[in-house]
């Protein structure tokens, strides 16, 4: 049984539903925040294996979001996947600058997304 | 030589009330050339005066000395009187002794030369001389009488009696005369002394007055030439300082000059040329500030339009996300096992998902691109990884259509820089209508160096397209007719696009068609494309 925790900062409804059913099968455990100060406090709260981070959150950014996370001691390790639905150029650099291990652009493939986070974080 | 330097000589004198002549000749209606005749011609005539001047003094200078000359002649005439009575008293004192005829006709000879040079001494002697000579006249014709006399007295042997007569008439007569003619000497010399002095003074006077005189015509040869020169001179320093101002960007001043000659119509041109500029300048400034702000409007206008990119591509793609996430899902039975009856509409619902994604990307590029938000992201790329992903991407349509897919790359391609992901778009896009373009045959996608160039080719043996639709077929939602849109479904947006991206990369594209035999569309990328490039 392992105990790697997931948190998705995302605010649309359907697409945390997504990744919900994705890991149902999983051995990941899912915790969700709505917005990027939710998702912030969640991750200092208890610092999970692996964050998935939307760009586009209310009230503070997935961007900056980051970039808090990466400079707080207590979640500076944690892996990051920016998930981004700008199509803007430059989105990945900005991304990688704000200190995100990997970056995503929507629509993604849920298989994909899966793949990538038994890349960075494996089952146990 | 600097212009605007004016020395301080002539600063001072320009204020001095010289410079007011200089500015009264300058605004003389006149023009410059006859201002400079004038001035020439008014210094030569000081010289031809001063000629003139000179000439009259030589005269002068020469009738005196003939006056001198005159005074002196007159002068020893008298000296000559003198003697003469002296050697007539001494011929009368010989004859007495002598008593020959040769001697007293001696006397007469004497006393002839006598009488002619005192007549000389009387032609042009001044009335109380001539009183003098008249008596030495008179005395004279009494000594003579007396002398006859006396040589009458001797040659009759009387010499006791002539003796006598000598010494009690002629004796004093004589000395009588000789006073007279004394006096006569006394008065020519005093003449003489005079006409000297005379001569001397009127030397000096003549001396003084050309000296002065040449003084004068130099004084005013200079003056003439210094306000002649500086009545030009000022116009030509004052038009200097403006032009300068003109050249440093300060339009809208203006000269001013005394002169109403051509340099007082030079200036009037400058003066409105200065108008003119600055009348320019305030409406290239007014131009350039409208400009200005017009280019302000636009570029909030860009950030708008960039902002509202941004938001419709979140908008459009979260939902589609979710669409094509869940149908994958479900494809994948992520929710367990799936009924075979449905998996065709769920498929068909992913293709066309796919599709409209497509042709999202494709509308919400043309935007960026048009608004000049397209950015290309260079790397180092291997042109055999990109002509394979496109291999690989379409492979399945070319089999499902019974086409030949064949790739041609050389093998001396080197590593090339530049955006991989829109030149493999660009590819897909030709490759990909190639395909869907053509019903038998082979679709060829080539890639050869030319130089510092790389030329793609992708060749098909589908319908072609005639030339009148050639020319427009990289245009926005063109495509070759209304009928092929019916059987070949697309936007019409790919070329368009892929022509956009291709000149992003500072590359051409092209195409050779014939009808019924098949198109062939070529494009060129430089090797290495450098990180200027932007839409």
């Amino acid at each position: 049984m392992s105990d790697k925790t997931i948190l998705n900062v995302e605010d649309n409804e359907f697409n945390r539903k997504i990744v919900r059913q994705l890991l149902a099968k999983t051995t990941y455990r899912l915790r969700e925040a709505v917005d990027g100060e939710a998702g912030m406090a969640s991750a200092r709260e208890s610092p999970p294996d692996l964050i998935l981070m939307d760009i586009q959150l209310p009230k503070i950014s997935g961007l900056e979001a980051t970039r808090q996370l990466r400079s707080d001691p207590r979640t500076a390790a944690v892996p990051i996947i920016v998930i981004t639905s700008f199509a803007l150029s430059g989105d990945e650099q900005k991304a990688r600058d704000a200190g995100a291990t990997a970056y995503l652009a929507k629509p993604y493939s849920p298989r994909e997304l899966l793949a990538k986070i038994r890349e960075i974080v494996p089952e146990a | 030589m600097r212009l605007e330097h004016t020395d301080p000589l002539a600063a001072f004198l320009l204020r001095s009330p010289l410079g007011a002549l200089v500015r009264g000749v300058a605004h003389l209606r006149a023009s410059v050339r006859s201002k400079l005749l004038g001035a020439f011609l008014l210094v030569t005539l000081m010289f031809l005066l001063m000629g003139a001047f000179s000439v009259q003094t030589i005269r002068r200078m020469s009738q005196h000395t003939d006056a001198l000359d005159a005074a002196h002649q007159r002068v020893a005439w008298s000296y000559q009187l003198q003697h003469s009575l002296a050697m007539q008293m001494h011929l009368t004192g010989m004859a007495l002794l002598v008593r020959d005829e040769a001697t007293l006709a001696n006397i007469l000879r004497e006393n002839n030369r006598f009488n002619d040079t005192l007549a000389r001494i009387e032609q042009a002697a001044p009335d109380a001389e001539r009183q003098i000579i008249q008596k030495i006249r008179t005395g004279q014709e009494e000594a003579m009488t007396v002398v006859a006399d006396i040589a009458n007295l001797v040659r009759d042997g009387r010499v006791d009696a002539a003796l006598s007569l000598q010494l009690t008439r002629e004796d004093p007569l004589y000395k009588t005369i000789d006073e007279q003619v004394g006096l006569i000497v006394e008065k020519e010399n005093e003449r003489m002394v005079a006409q000297r002095a005379s001569v001397e003074a009127a030397n000096r006077r003549s001396l003084l007055a050309m000296g002065t005189l040449g003084l004068a015509s130099i004084l005013l040869a200079l003056t003439g030439g210094f306000v002649i020169s500086w009545a030009f001179i000022v116009p030509v320093q004052r038009a200097h300082a403006f032009l300068s101002d003109v050249a440093a960007g300060h339009f809208g001043g203006t000269v001013r000059v005394p002169n109403r000659d051509e340099f007082g119509a030079l200036a009037a041109r400058l003066n409105e040329t200065s108008r003119e500029l600055a009348r320019l300048d305030a409406e290239q400034k007014q131009a350039a500030e409208s400009l200005r702000s017009l280019n302000l409007k636009l570029e909030q206008a860009s950030r708008a339009k960039s902002a509202f990119l941004a938001n419709m591509s979140h908008e459009l793609r979260t939902p589609m996300n979710a669409i094509l996430g869940f149908t994958e899902m479900i494809l994948d039975e992520l929710y367990g096992e799936m009924p075979p009856d449905i998996k065709e509409p769920l498929t068909d619902i992913q293709v066309n998902g796919k599709h409209l994604l497509r042709l999202i990307n494709d509308v919400l590029d043309l935007s960026k691109i048009e608004a000049g938000r397209m950015e290309l992201v260079l790397s180092e790329y291997s042109i055999r990884d990109v002509v394979e992903t496109v291999r690989a991407s379409l492979r399945s349509l070319a089999t499902e259509k019974g086409l030949d897919f064949v790739t041609e790359v050389g093998d001396d391609l080197p590593e090339a820089h530049g955006d991989s992901k829109r030149i493999t778009q660009c590819l897909l896009n030709l490759a990909g209508n190639a395909l869907k373009f053509t019903r038998r045959g082979r679709v060829t996608l080539g890639v050869e160096r030319q130089a510092d160039t790389l030329r793609y080719r992708v060749a098909d043996t589908g319908m072609g397209i005639s030339p009148e639709h050639v020319e427009a077929i990289f245009a926005e939602f063109q495509q070759v007719d209304a009928t092929t849109t019916r059987e070949f479904v697309g936007t019409g947006l790919g070329l368009s696009i892929t022509k956009k991206f291709v000149e992003l990369h500072g590359g051409r594209i092209w195409v050779e068609s014939e009808l019924g035999r098949g198109s062939t569309f070529y494009f060129t990328i430089p090797i290495h494309v450098g990180s200027e490039s932007k839409a």
